[in-house]
């Protein structure tokens, strides 16, 4: 499940701050589903042995799933009431399935409501795989 | 071989595209199953998409769908008879023809302008922003930049998008 219990306030936020991590490992059958919701036939992500003939030593994850499960951690993070203005990713490795993927993030910046974040996504082996910025609007907490 | 011997990746004709619309405009209506199905695939079971009173709660006016979705709300299918070895569609490219082997997905940028919520419609409208001819550890590859916008039935810019491929 989704970790959207409790409404972040801008106040609660310094530069420096760390997102907690979340950790994604993709099973086959999620990346036919991906494939299938996203309308994208590409067989390097169901057919292994098509992707040994691109290069690849297995199927691979979507680089647009990876990007939307960046979403899904800024978003799980800011809470209901925040707003994602801006969210950019770089796919720089390959991403296999099985393996753990882990997100993080910090706060770089707060100003007048909207938080900067630098977020990027580790393979199992630590290497930044897919480094990427965002930016939201955070309510104001009660007075 | 030097950079000046070699043929250039990307032919004149490809050139001549860039700031240039990409096809038509597409038009598509954001359904709450598709949405969801592409929420469930994700695993990304936020309330905003599945609970209408959690919506609503947080300031929408309905269910809203995953940011990411909306790249896909516009989608054509080709049909079988239209698919390449690798898996995609022949027509699929309205994309400039370069003298390349394969495309690799690099990423994106998304500004997110308004609320895309369940039951609109869609128009993307995609332009070719740049073809950038680069040496690699692994060769010559293109950086191809496409921008796409999104606006609602309300003719309201909901997100723009800058998409990054490595063509070599």
């Amino acid at each position: 499940m989704t970790a959207t219990v409790g409404q972040l306030h801008f106040e609660d936020v310094q530069a420096g701050m760390e997102l907690p991590a979340m950790v994604k490992n993709a099973s086959r059958a999620q990346l036919f589903l991906y494939s299938a919701a996203s309308s994208n036939p590409h067989r390097i992500h169901y057919d292994r042995e098509y992707a040994a003939v691109e290069g690849h030593p297995d199927v691979l994850v979507h680089g647009p799933l990876q990007g939307a499960w960046l979403a899904q951690f800024v978003s799980d993070w800011m809470g209901p009431r925040g707003r994602l203005l801006h969210l950019t990713w770089q796919n720089r490795a390959r991403a296999f399935p099985e393996s753990d993927l882990t997100f993080r993030g910090r706060v770089t910046a707060v100003a007048d409501g909207v938080v900067e974040l630098e977020v990027w996504e580790e393979n199992a082996d630590g290497q930044v795989i897919m480094p990427g910025t965002a930016r939201v609007r955070l309510p104001r907490g009660e007075p | 071989m030097t950079a000046d011997s070699r043929e250039s990746l990307v032919p004149p004709e490809a050139r001549a595209m860039v700031g240039q619309r990409l096809g038509q405009p597409a038009t598509g209506e954001i359904t709450l199953k598709d949405a969801q199905r592409f929420a469930k695939a994700v695993d990304d079971l936020n309330p905003l998409y599945f609970d209408e009173a959690a919506a609503r709660e947080a300031g929408y006016r309905t269910l809203i769908v995953p940011p990411t979705y909306l790249g896909y709300v516009t989608a054509q299918h080709g049909t079988l008879a239209d698919l390449r070895i690798d898996g995609l569609y022949r027509s699929g490219s309205r994309g400039p023809q370069l003298r390349v082997k394969r495309v690799m997905f690099g990423g994106e940028d998304w500004d997110f302008l308004s609320p895309a919520y369940v039951g609109d419609t869609i128009t993307a409208e995609t332009r070719l922003a740049g073809l950038e001819e680069k040496d690699g550890a692994s060769g010559p590859f293109v950086l191809m930049t496409t921008e796409t916008t999104y606006t609602n039935q309300l003719g309201e810019v909901v997100a723009r998008a800058r998409g990054r491929s490595i063509a070599r």
